[in-house]
Order: C-alpha cells, then sequence, then structure tokens
C-alpha cells in the first residue's frame, strides 16, 4: 500500500451538529462495495455477530475513493462515546492528521466546537471547516460563516457547505480531505503502533484498536506493550470496512484492529505503544496526554455481595476508558467500595450508569469531591480526594481547591441568568466574548466543586436550554474551606461528609438535612439530623417515628396480594442501608448534591 | 374445608376509593353471572360440610328480588347442614324490608353494611347514595324482621376528629355486634388517586385509630381492624386469619385449597367463558408457615403455641426472631399464644419482615 495515498480523520462536532449523519454519508460515498456485496457482506457479518455474540463496534473504517483514477485509503476514526468528553476525542485524534470540523448551520459555534478545535490544533491536526444542514429552512449559512472566520481564522473559501443529510457537498468534501489532510509521516524503521482504543471479545480478549505509524506489523509477529513490556503473539489483524476483514498485515499509517489473545485486562493501556519484541522502538509514542481525574466518588455496592463484581465491572470499563480511576476503600457507612476518579461529571454520571445497566450492579455513590491541596501546619501538603480524609482543622493551615475558566455560550438575553448563577457559585466574573450580535461567550472562574453539583442542570434551566457550556481547569486557589459532617442519630455518616466554603456553609447543611428528612423514611424511633462542623451544630431536623406500617385489609381475596406487599417491603429494606440502626435510602446519598429544597 | 366466599362484582354506584372488582349492575349482565357462578361452583365444588358462607362485592344487594333468588337455589348445592355463620354484604341504599326479608328467610344470619360514615358531606365525597337517615332506618328494618349480628363498616382518615367522633357516637348508639374500621387507603385506579387525593399523614390515622379503639372499649378489638362484642367474631373472616381453607368463588374471588392457593379472573367474558382461574400459588410448607404468622399475628391474641407446634412440628418460639422480638416486648409471650403488643400492633409490618 502506498502510504502517500492513505488519508486518516475523525469528525469532530458539538453534539447534534450531525456527525453520525456526516460519517454515513462519507461511508456511502466512499463505498468501496457495490451495493449487492454490501447486502451479503452484512448479513455475513450479522451472522458471525449472532454465533460468537458480539458486536463489532464501528471505531475505526477503512474506506477506499478513486480520485483521478488513483486509488485512496481512507480511515475514518470515529470519535468515540459522547462527544462531550474531549479526552475520548483527544485520543482519536492522536491516530489522525486530519479533522473535519462540523458546525450547525442552524446553530453555528458552540462551547464544544471551541474545545474540540483546540484539540485537534494540539494535536497539530489539519481542520477542515464544514457548515452542515444547509438544507434546513432556518440554516443561517451567513452568519455561521462569519463566526468561524472570527473564531478560528479560517478563510471564507475554505469552508465547506454541506448537508450530509441530502449529500449535497460530500463529494467536494471528499476532494478537500485528499489534497488537504497530509499523508502520514514514516519517522522510523522499527514498529510503533498506537493502542487507541480496545474492545472486550470474550472469543478473542481484547481487541486494540491500533494506528500503526511506523514499521509493519504481521500476524504471527512478537510484540510488546511498551508501558509494561507484556508481549504477545499476534493471532488476528484486520480493518473494518466497516465489517472486519481480516489481513496478513498491517503497514506504517494503516489503521485496523489486532487480537492477540489477550486476557488481562492490566495489560492494556490505551494510548500506549506497541512495537516488536525483538527489533523495539527505542521511544513509546507520545500518544496523548494522559487525563488526570479531577471528580473523584465512592462508588458502593448496595449488596456487599456485589464488590467482586463491581471491581471487574470497573476493570472492563478502564479498558477503554483510561481516564477512569478507582481503589478500594472503606466506609464506616456502607462497607466496602471504590474511591472512583473522573474527568468530570458526566464521566462520572455514565460511568455510574453503564454500572447499574450493564452490569447490573445497584450502586450507592457518595457526593463526588475535588481534589483539595491540603497545606498543613508542620510545611507539609497532602493531596484531599475524599472529604473524610481531610485532617483536624487544628493542624491544616489553608485549603486550596481548583479552580475551572467557563466557555458559557448562550443568546445575549441569558447574560443577566447565566451571571447570577455564576455568582451564586462562588464565580468571579473575568470577561465576555460577543460571537455575533446575538451571542456571546462568557467567561468566569469558578471553583469545580461548585461545578460538581448541580451547575449543569442549573445553567439548562436558567437559560431555557440555550447554553453550552465548556471549562478548563486553570490551577488552584486558597479559599476558607471547612468540612461538614452529617450527623443521623448522633452518628456521623462519612459517606455524607462534604467540603464546603465557610460562608455557604449554614445554608447548605439547612437544605441538605432538610433533604434527608425528606428522603429517608421514619423509623421505629425520632431520628435527628444534624449539620455539623467540628462540635458546632449548623442545622438539625427530626424524622419523626414511625407510627404505622400495617395493612388494614386482610380478606381472602386479599391474602395472595399482601403477601406479596410485604415481600416486597422486605425487598425494599434490603435495598437500603443501615448505618448505626438507621435504614438510610440509596437517593440519600444523592440528595447531597442537590442545592435546592426538595419540593 | 369449611367455608365459602362468593363475589357478587355489580354495584349501583362506584365508590370513590374502592379498589374491589366491581361494575355497574346490570340486569342482563347480572343473570348471565349467576348461570356462570352456578357452573363454577357446580364444576368445583366437592361436596364438603360448609360451616360459613360470605357473600360479598361489589354490593351483593344491588342484585334484584329474582336474582337474590336465583342466588339462593345456587347456594343450594352447597351442604349446609351445619352451616353456623352466613354473611351477607349490603349497602344501604340498595336494601328494603323486601330484600331484607327474602335474606332473612333464606338463612342470612349476618348483615355486613357498609355505613363508612354517617356524614353527609363525607358520604357524598365517597359516592355513597345515602344520609344518616336511611342508615337508621334500615339499620332499625333490619333488627324488626329478627337480624341479630350486623357488623357495620366504619371508613376513617377521611374525615376530621370532629365527624370521627361524631360517627364513633352513632355507632355506639346503633349497638351492632361487630364494627370494622378501616383507614382510608387511597389505591391506584381508584377515583380518588385518579383525582389526586392524597393519604392522611400517619400521625393523624393513628391519632383516629387510638381514638377508634378507645371509644369502642366496650367491644372486643379481636383483629387489628375489627370490633366485636363478646361471641360476635366474623366465624367466616377467622377462617382467613387462622390460615384455613376455603373456596372462593365468582369474578376475582380467590380461596386455598389442598395446596394452593388461587386467584379467579377478573375478566368477565373469561369468567363466562368458564376460564375462573387466573392465577395459582403453590404453597409450601414453607410458604405455608409464613402465611400462618402473617396471618395469625393480625389477631389479638396471635398464634396458639400448641395448634402451630401440631400442624407444622415446630416450637414457634424457636422460628426464626421470634425469641428476640420477644426479648424486645414486640411480641408478647405467654401460655398458651404469641401475639403482637399492643404499642406494635398498628406497625406490625416492620415485626412480620423480620419474622417471615
Amino acid at each position: 500500500m502506498n502510504i502517500n495515498n492513505i488519508r486518516n480523520f475523525s469528525i469532530i462536532a458539538h453534539i447534534d451538529h450531525g456527525k453520525s449523519t456526516l460519517a454515513d454519508r462519507i461511508l456511502e460515498y466512499a463505498g468501496n462495495i457495490s451495493e449487492r456485496d454490501k447486502k451479503d457482506q452484512i448479513l455475513d457479518s450479522m451472522d458471525l455477530e449472532r454465533e460468537r455474540g458480539i458486536t463489532i463496534k464501528l471505531n475505526a473504517v477503512q474506506l477506499k475513493y478513486n480520485y483521478n483514477n488513483e486509488e485512496y485509503i481512507f480511515h475514518l476514526i470515529d470519535t468515540p462515546g459522547h462527544v462531550d468528553f474531549s479526552y475520548e476525542v483527544s485520543r482519536s485524534l492522536a491516530a489522525c492528521e486530519g479533522a473535519i470540523l462540523v458546525v450547525d448551520a442552524t446553530q453555528g459555534i458552540e462551547a464544544q466546537t471551541l474545545a474540540n478545535v483546540r484539540l485537534a490544533l494540539d494535536n497539530n491536526l489539519v481542520i477542515i471547516p464544514v457548515i452542515n444542514k444547509i438544507d434546513l429552512p432556518n440554516s443561517d449559512v451567513n452568519s455561521v460563516k462569519r463566526e468561524l472566520i472570527d473564531t478560528f481564522g479560517f478563510n471564507d473559501e475554505e469552508i465547506l457547505l454541506v448537508s450530509a443529510k441530502t449529500g449535497q457537498g460530500i463529494d467536494k468534501l471528499l476532494e478537500e480531505i485528499i489534497i488537504k489532510i497530509p499523508s502520514p509521516k514514516i519517522t522510523d524503521d522499527r514498529l510503533q503502533a498506537l493502542i487507541f482504543d480496545s474492545i472486550y471479545d470474550s472469543y478473542k480478549g481484547i481487541i486494540l484498536l491500533i494506528r500503526v505509524v511506523n514499521g509493519n506489523i504481521k500476524i504471527g509477529d512478537t510484540i510488546k506493550m511498551m508501558a509494561n513490556n507484556s508481549t504477545y503473539e499476534v493471532i488476528e489483524l484486520g480493518v473494518y470496512t466497516p465489517i472486519s476483514k481480516s489481513k496478513d498485515v498491517l503497514t506504517s499509517g494503516e489503521v485496523g484492529y489486532l487480537c492477540a489473545q489477550i486476557k488481562k485486562i492490566d495489560d492494556i493501556v490505551v494510548g500506549d505503544t506497541i512495537t516488536h519484541n525483538k527489533l523495539s522502538a527505542v521511544e513509546p509514542l507520545i500518544g496523548y496526554k494522559k487525563m488526570k481525574p479531577m471528580v473523584f466518588c465512592g462508588l458502593y455496592p448496595i449488596d456487599s455481595k456485589d464488590f467482586e463484581d463491581l471491581r471487574e465491572a470497573l476493570e472492563k470499563l478502564k479498558l477503554n476508558d483510561s481516564a477512569l480511576s478507582y481503589e478500594p476503600e472503606t466506609s464506616k457507612a456502607l462497607g466496602f467500595g471504590f474511591r472512583c476518579g473522573f474527568l468530570g461529571l458526566l464521566h462520572m454520571d455514565i460511568i455510574e450508569e453503564r454500572i447499574e445497566r450493564e452490569f447490573n450492579i445497584n450502586l450507592i455513590a457518595t457526593s463526588p469531591s475535588v481534589i483539595y491541596d491540603v497545606y498543613l501546619t508542620d510545611g507539609s501538603n497532602i493531596n484531599v480526594e475524599n472529604p473524610t480524609k481531610l485532617p483536624d482543622r487544628q493542624m491544616i493551615s489553608r485549603i486550596e481547591e481548583p479552580y475551572i475558566y467557563t466557555n458559557i455560550f448562550v443568546p445575549s438575553d441569558f447574560i443577566g441568568s447565566v451571571m447570577e448563577l455564576c455568582q451564586n457559585k462562588r464565580g468571579n466574573y473575568i470577561s465576555m466574548d460577543y460571537i455575533d450580535d446575538k451571542r456571546v461567550n462568557i467567561h468566569y472562574e469558578i471553583p469545580l466543586s461548585e461545578i460538581v453539583y448541580d451547575f449543569f442542570d442549573k445553567l439548562k434551566s436558567y437559560t431555557k436550554g440555550y447554553a453550552s457550556f465548556d471549562y478548563d481547569i486553570i490551577g488552584y486557589k486558597a479559599n476558607d474551606l471547612v468540612k461538614m459532617d452529617i450527623l443521623i442519630n448522633g452518628e456521623s455518616v462519612d459517606a455524607l461528609s462534604i467540603i464546603v466554603h465557610k460562608d455557604f456553609a449554614y445554608k447548605r447543611g439547612k437544605i441538605i438535612v432538610e433533604n434527608l428528612k425528606e428522603i429517608i423514611p421514619r423509623q421505629l424511633f425520632e431520628v435527628p439530623i444534624q449539620a455539623v462542623i467540628g462540635s458546632k451544630v449548623l442545622a438539625r431536623a427530626d424524622i419523626k417515628a414511625m407510627r404505622k406500617d400495617v395493612i388494614a385489609k386482610c380478606y381472602g381475596g386479599d391474602i395472595t396480594r399482601k403477601r406479596k406487599l410485604l415481600e416486597k417491603q422486605k425487598e425494599g429494606k434490603k435495598r437500603m442501608k443501615t448505618v448505626g440502626s438507621v435504614e438510610i435510602p440509596q437517593e440519600a446519598f444523592l440528595s447531597i448534591l442537590s442545592m435546592d429544597e426538595r419540593k | 374445608m369449611k367455608s365459602v366466599y362468593i363475589h357478587i362484582p355489580f354495584c349501583n354506584d362506584i365508590c370513590t376509593y374502592c379498589d374491589f372488582c366491581k361494575m355497574y349492575y346490570n340486569c342482563d349482565l347480572a343473570n348471565k353471572y349467576l348461570i356462570s357462578l352456578n357452573n363454577e361452583i357446580a364444576s368445583n365444588y366437592k361436596g364438603e360440610l360448609i360451616e360459613t358462607l360470605y357473600i360479598g362485592g361489589g354490593t351483593p344487594s344491588s342484585l334484584s328480588i329474582m336474582q337474590l333468588k336465583k342466588l339462593f337455589t345456587i347456594i343450594n348445592i352447597f351442604n349446609l347442614s351445619q352451616l353456623k355463620e352466613f354473611t351477607f354484604e349490603c349497602n344501604v341504599d340498595s336494601l328494603d324490608y323486601d330484600k331484607l326479608k327474602l335474606l332473612y328467610d333464606n338463612g342470612v344470619n349476618r348483615l355486613s353494611v357498609g355505613i363508612q360514615t354517617f356524614n353527609n358531606d363525607i358520604l357524598k365525597v365517597l359516592n355513597r347514595k345515602h344520609n344518616i337517615y336511611d342508615i337508621y332506618d334500615i339499620y332499625n328494618i333490619a333488627r324488626s324482621i329478627g337480624f341479630n349480628n350486623i357488623n357495620l363498616d366504619l371508613i376513617y382518615g377521611i374525615q376530621d376528629i370532629e365527624v370521627l367522633n361524631d360517627d364513633l357516637n352513632n355507632l355506639i348508639k346503633l349497638n351492632p355486634e361487630h364494627i370494622s374500621c378501616y383507614s382510608l387507603c387511597i389505591n391506584p385506579n381508584t377515583k380518588m388517586y385518579i383525582d389526586n387525593k392524597k393519604q392522611i399523614n400517619e400521625d393523624l390515622d393513628y391519632k383516629m385509630y387510638s381514638i377508634i379503639k378507645k371509644r369502642l372499649k366496650e367491644y372486643n378489638h379481636y383483629e387489628i381492624s375489627n370490633y366485636c362484642k363478646k361471641g360476635y367474631e366474623s366465624k367466616h373472616n377467622l377462617v382467613y386469619w387462622n390460615n384455613e381453607r376455603y373456596y372462593g368463588f365468582g369474578l376475582s374471588a380467590c380461596g386455598y385449597i389442598n395446596n394452593y392457593r388461587y386467584d379467579n379472573t377478573k375478566n368477565m367474558n373469561e369468567y363466562n367463558k368458564g376460564n375462573y382461574i387466573k392465577e395459582k400459588y403453590i404453597i409450601s410448607n414453607e410458604e405455608n408457615i409464613k402465611y400462618e404468622i402473617m396471618l395469625n399475628l393480625r389477631k389479638k391474641y396471635g398464634i396458639n403455641k400448641r395448634e402451630f407446634y401440631d400442624k407444622h412440628n415446630i416450637n414457634i418460639i424457636n422460628y426464626n426472631n421470634i425469641s428476640n422480638l420477644i426479648n424486645e416486648n414486640k411480641l408478647i409471650e405467654n401460655e398458651n399464644n404469641v401475639y403482637i403488643s399492643e404499642r406494635w400492633k398498628y406497625k406490625m409490618n416492620s415485626i412480620l419482615i423480620k419474622i417471615i
């Protein structure tokens, strides 16, 4: 294969700007399979899927495209998962030379557009700007063009107009891919292949998605993972077209998959470099920036029997999500669980949801925390990511917390609401850029810990869903922070402790105890709930003792039904955590997130 | 096997809180239903001696005189030579002298009348069509005919405490042999639920329960929701609470025969086609014990230790958490029985789930 005729690229876009439709359209236009073959092969592949029970993930598709009587190979590398995950985008971009930037003609630039462009530039990619959905009656091509020019400095001529839906402008786009995106460059003759994703398959083991940068890789080669020197023999190689098509060799510049009977999840680090065991490369590829988790929370199985299953679930998720971190921890209230680190709140939500849905484990998540930089009176300094680990106040000289810098894209009508929200979140106003006469990008510096709570939801409701939001971590600042504990029936529940700003502690404490009062069902005795700092009680609410817990009517017809009711009640109890002698439902641990009183 | 329940699903009006199986009375529908009922009984009844018979609903008294007569001929399939208690459920507005006389003449010896409250405003909220005067009239007619075992149903948790006290005054004045008091429970598929009516809070509910208990001190509070004068316990309902077997016939009726409990269909078409049983639950020995504890503990004196041992070959004291609960004074043990202490009676679910 002629490396000069290879083009590797991704599509980047803000959510719902038409990334998937455009990818489909490119597949259709540059598909190298005839209609008939396509059908047959797809059917085959479905049989295969059925037989093996696997789903082939469309992560990197190889396409052939004829241009000026020459055959070109395209590798379209999907930016996997949610586009909001800049780190996931970034690792796909590391395998590319170019990126198609898609902007919706009816929406214009959004916060994620900005973030994606920045990532593409960080990776030295050539960017092809595309305005999509130009067929829509409410499209406003000129002003979106203006935004692209003003914000990123593109030239008017280089911005392509496309309708992924109708196919308008796709040929021109494919031509631009060939002309503008450079072919891969070989810098060494020894094998260096970047692992940019991995999939677990119960038959084949771990399937690696790789971009061969230098050298060739063949079936039977003994390869080495450069991060930990583990070695494997290559069993299968191939590309997705999008149907998986096995090959004997993958050469420089190519993107495909590799199977080597890899069973040990720990051996695989997405972002690692593969080389030959014998003629090893000297250095690993730069890969991509290892993302540091910024938000932490404890994840505990409701049923302690699920602890090992939870470990396994986290292992599997980490396989293609290197940003996820976890280590075992114990909570007095919740038993054995894991302290997990995430890149942000959305990441956290998605991991929690996947564990509950895909692995069928009922979880309790403790309130999320950021990493605090704590300076002690003895001059030392520690990182605290779990509020319960915060040392005694007497030992602390100061606490610093991470701050973010916001990009909040919003119609100018909502400037006031956004500012009010940011102000409530302890934000410092920095500046405001006008994107055009109707839209602004508002910059604040806000403590990350404030974003961790309900910022996204609030922003959505404050702006009727019009705002898009993105942020960068900008460093640490000292603040007057204290640990607030929650006592239930006089006993401190470690999983409910939070670190708050002193000036906001009273209000938060009051809301939390009131919410807990609503959520925790009445017990057989009266239960006080208190929010305390040290020994000082900031707020208190009492849950009255239960008065009634009876099936009033129990006649002939009712009996099996009443028995079921009782069984259900028993099951419900099992889903609660008993702390001291108080039964606390799962939602209580999440309620601490809410800054509002429950209605 | 000594008991039979028969369900009559028809009503002239639908109460806003009712989640039993019921439908509007229609003469043709009721005629057809009685034929099906006859068929069901004829094909499933095995000829046992029946000691208690209970006709419930719906509103059995919504049937016409002709239909009631038909119903009594159906009932004659049973061997009733040892019949001790024959209860007929009725509501005030569907009763008159003729119907009551017919019931009496056909062996009904216990009337259960759903009065719910004596307050005309609240009766309207419940969509009951009678008023306080009708209650007194019907009650006096029943007495004059000779009914000497009458149960009145009272609902609480819908009126305020003042009205509840009025209701209790009236009840005590009427002096029935048996009173059932149920706290209003707003179930899905009821008009109240759809209208988004809220249940009263449990503190007030408990307060009302306590008031009732105190005011009815002349009565024996022999089951959570039931009070009676000495010797007037409902024999039929005790069959349920003693975990004994019984037939259930009719739409949505439930029964417990041999080693299974069953629920009849609630679908009239299916029922008329002869597909009576919707679901069967095989009751294992273990499950039977759980049912027995759940049901027995509803009664004032709970579980009879000797009977429990004779039946299951298990000393109840050694069963699960029972001895712990006795130590915690949640359960009381005396010479013959194990029962829930008065303080915990209204919270008995929390005790039951520790046992079963």
